[in-house]
């Protein structure tokens, strides 16, 4: 017996927002006549944390103080339309949603704050709760004032509304081409990982993973590392661990509860090292791209390549378990070479395994 | 103090730390009845008959609903993106997977909703099943889905197709074709709610649905259609969720619980059991993808051939959205000029597969980058550099001929090797995102190219 260490890394990208757009999240916010805001957002926190992204995005949108924002998903009654918290949107369509709703909340305290000040709008910037006049910090007004005047003398919901929304892009069932930009953005990752392989029992550790991604901009750099760490455990899930069908193609022996389904848990978590490039978006709030759904991509091929580079032997269906591990390293297979093709995996190809060599999915 | 880019904590972190947040089950309202469902025990099997009489006598029984209660049972979660429907809320003439709800009941408690599904009868027709989707389209293949082996609406065709460049002059000009088979497994989302949902039907005829959706106006939508009611007559409360992963956009429990609420005139509440929820949800989909690659020695990948497979389980949900984005992405993050690529969404008599993180393109970065590595391997060069040169840059353009406005491959590729000490050659060093040019603008990667300032490449891009 014998432990074998690897290292292998991949490169990968992930856009933003639903393929082919046509995907709108709307929002609107109210100001109470103290100042305080009221946001109302369709987007679901399913444990991403947008609730205190968007948070942020309206607070420094309308330079208030963070804790001045309330989020209010809760319901379908009072929010608008977000078409879900799915394809890495909420950050980047959501975010903007609520940024544009809180730039016309601006406008509307600027217009007012002008009149109680007598000075252009133009002239006047808001930060920590007050609007001040450029240059002349001493004359100022509070938001709170402000939102009291509207209430109070001029009959006015300080309130905005916004919505983000791409127009949807045609494919052409052809060529796949489109005429149109099918997201909104695209995120990179690269990922190197770290291995030892026991070429006794199959078993593959992942030692340490390393890892770089441009989410463009870090609007809470705690939770994107959230995403990050929590995906890494789910694209190590992916590489050596689980499987809903045991002993797929087969659909007998499925495991139905925590005890006979193997997800990664806190004892298989490797040493973490994360990196957050900040090349920023153009149309993103502050820049943002997203993190959310390619957190789990990069690893599972990373890891397979360590294995092959610790025990010469390649896994290509995952996930690599030890079973698949020793037979891959019993077998050491090397490619059929033809000509100038050099052939992998033949025996799990379509032609090996269909009763018409495949003909259906490659005669088209 | 600006918020963006502060570690400011978890908005609703407190309260999830201590159980104070309120999650679907958690909501408590009086006479609210038990739901559970009848699920298909076979993988296939034709429905000859159902019969709920009995079911329905039960004392404590309060509402029984089958396909005939369903104002309209088969709803396409993609019509609006011009994908068919194909599936039915509740099984009419046959059932496709193990696990597929024919009925449900509303009872006092559970033991009674339980006693009512074993006193419903259902005479099944076994059928043969098909597992290997790499079977689909064997003469001898079992019929499982009357749109056939695939799901046929890709406009004219039974596939997502991108055809781009000359991947036939690529081949011929290839030194080496590298071919291989990825093939990444079904995983469950594995979230620690289970499917829930509770449905109070309210004094004005409106229902108030506490769903655990990951898109609460999407799920509004798929109600409504089921039940054939405006968006007024709903009201979904929810934004918290115990875990999602892709799982909860596919309104599992909705619709039933809300059927089942109008029958009894009861609140009603559905909690998926822990087994019902690995066993009958959805999960990722398995994937067969095969890639031949076209290189050259000096590590140019000219062109790309690929074939893929996504095991849709028994109908069609998410996937066609799913293989059309993998179709986009289905390069990676490298810039390949000529490709021809064939995605098929393939039925089986599996559950459902749906979203989970990284839909349609998880897939692509366990097969691709595996691949990259590979042809490295069979080239004898590094891993790293053949990546770098193949990198995307500005200007370049996607498999759907998008031009790219800013690229990362090169930046997190150098960022990520700097990290653990990988030494690169000077000019791999110095690479940047920029528009190719130079030796980095080899002439197979002129045409594909878009004008400075174009958003996507024109006619001469080939065909």
């Amino acid at each position: 017996m014998a432990r074998h260490s690897g290292r292998g890394f991949a490169t990968i990208e992930y856009p933003t927002g639903m393929n082919q757009n046509g995907d709108p999240s709307q929002a609107w916010i109210k100001l109470k006549p103290d100042g305080r805001v009221d946001v109302f957002a369709g987007t679901v926190d399913i444990g991403q944390g947008s609730k205190t992204v968007h948070t942020q995005i309206v607070a420094d949108t309308l330079g208030v103080p963070y804790d001045w924002v309330t989020m209010d998903n809760s319901n379908s009654d009072s929010s608008g339309v977000c078409t879900g918290t799915f394809a890495s949107r909420g950050t980047f369509i959501g975010g903007n949603a609520v940024r544009f709703a809180a730039e016309r909340v601006r406008e509307r305290i600027l217009d007012i704050a002008s009149k109680e000040l007598e000075i252009d709008a133009g002239d006047l910037e808001i930060a920590d709760g007050e609007v001040v006049a450029k240059g002349a910090p001493d004359r100022r007004i509070s938001v709170a004032d402000v939102a009291g005047a509207a209430t109070y003398n001029y009959g006015e919901l300080i309130s905005g509304q916004g919505t983000a929304l791409k127009p949807f892009a045609e494919v052409s069932d052809e060529d796949g081409s489109v005429q149109v930009e099918p997201h909104s953005a695209v995120s990179y990752a690269a990922c190197v990982a770290d291995v030892e392989v026991d070429d006794e029992t199959g078993e593959v550790t992942v030692t340490r993973l390393v890892q770089v991604y441009d989410v463009g901009r870090a609007i809470n750099p705690t939770l994107v590392e959230g995403q990050i760490e929590g995906g890494a455990m789910m694209g190590l899930g992916l590489a050596l661990l689980e499987q809903a069908y045991p002993h797929y193609p087969s659909a007998e022996h499925r495991g139905a509860e925590f005890g006979t389904y193997l997800a990664p848990a806190l004892e298989d978590l490797p040493e973490l090292d994360n990196v957050i490039l900040e090349n920023p978006s153009t149309d993103g709030p502050f820049g943002a791209k997203a993190i959310g759904e390619m957190a789990n991509n990069a690893q599972p091929a990373a890891i397979a390549a360590a294995i092959h580079d610790a025990v010469g032997a390649w896994v290509t269906e995952y996930p690599a378990t030890p079973e698949r591990v020793l037979r891959a390293i019993q077998a050491k297979a090397e490619p059929r070479r033809e000509g100038k093709r050099v052939i992998f995996d033949e025996e799990i190809s379509l032609s090996a395994v269909s009763s018409n060599g495949g003909a259906g999915f490659l005669e088209v | 103090m600006k918020a963006v880019g502060a570690r400011l904590p978890r908005y609703d972190g407190v309260a999830h730390v201590t159980a104070r947040s309120v999650y679907v089950d958690d909501v408590r309202v009086p006479g609210t009845l038990v739901a559970k469902a009848l699920r298909s025990p076979h993988h296939h099997a034709a429905i000859k008959r159902i019969d709920t009489a009995r079911a329905k006598r039960l004392s404590g029984v309060r509402g029984v609903v089958t396909h005939e209660d369903v104002p309209n049972n088969v709803y396409g979660h993609l019509e609006a993106l011009g994908i068919p429907a194909d599936e039915p809320l509740l099984a009419e003439n046959d059932v496709r997977y193990r696990g597929q709800p024919i009925a449900a009941v509303a009872a006092e408690d559970s033991d009674t909703a339980l006693e009512a599904l074993d006193a419903i009868e259902i005479e099944y027709e076994e059928r043969p099943a098909l597992f290997d989707m790499r079977n689909a389209l064997d003469p001898d293949a079992p019929r499982m889905h009357h749109w056939g082996g695939v799901y046929p609406h890709f406009g004219p065709h039974n596939h997502r197709r991108v055809r781009k460049g000359d991947v036939e002059w690529a081949f011929d000009q290839a030194d080496v074709i590298v071919e291989g088979v990825y093939r990444p497994q079904a995983i469950e989302h594995c979230p620690l709610e289970t499917q829930v949902a509770l449905v109070v039907p309210e004094a004005g005829g409106r229902l108030t649905i506490y769903s655990c959706t990951q898109a609460m106006y999407f799920s509004l939508g798929v109600v409504a259609a089921h039940l054939e009611v405006p968006l007024n007559r709903l009201k979904f409360v929810g934004g918290t969720v115990g875990g999602g992963f892709g799982g909860k956009v596919d309104t599992a429990s909705e619709t039933i619980a809300a059927l089942l609420a109008l029958k009894s005139r009861r609140p009603v509440k559905w909690r998926w059991t822990r087994e019902e929820e690995f066993l009958a949800s959805s999960t990722r989909a398995p994937w067969h993808i095969e890639i031949a690659d076209a290189v050259t020695s000096d590590g140019w990948v000219l062109g790309r051939r690929t074939v893929t497979l996504h095991d849709s389980g028994a109908y069609a949900r998410f996937s066609p959205y799913g293989v059309t984005k993998h179709a986009f992405h289905h390069t990676g993050a490298y810039t390949i000029p000529n490709l021809r690529f064939d995605g098929f969404v393939v039925f089986t008599n599996r559950v459902p597969t749906t979203a989970m993180r990284g839909f349609g393109v998880t897939s692509v970065s366990m097969a691709v980058e595996l691949h990259m590595t590979r042809i490295a391997e069979v080239l004898g060069i590094s891993p790293w550099e053949l990546r770098l040169k193949n990198a995307n840059r500005i200007g370049d353009t996607t498999a759907n001929r998008v031009a790219m406005q800013d690229p990362s491959t090169v930046p997190v590729t150098l960022a990520a090797a700097e990290r653990v000490g990988e030494k690169l050659g000077p000019e791999y060093a110095a690479m940047t995102a920029d528009r190719r040019s130079g030796d980095l603008l080899p002439e197979h990667l002129v045409a594909q190219q878009a004008p400075e300032g174009a958003h996507v490449l024109g006619n001469g891009g080939g065909s």
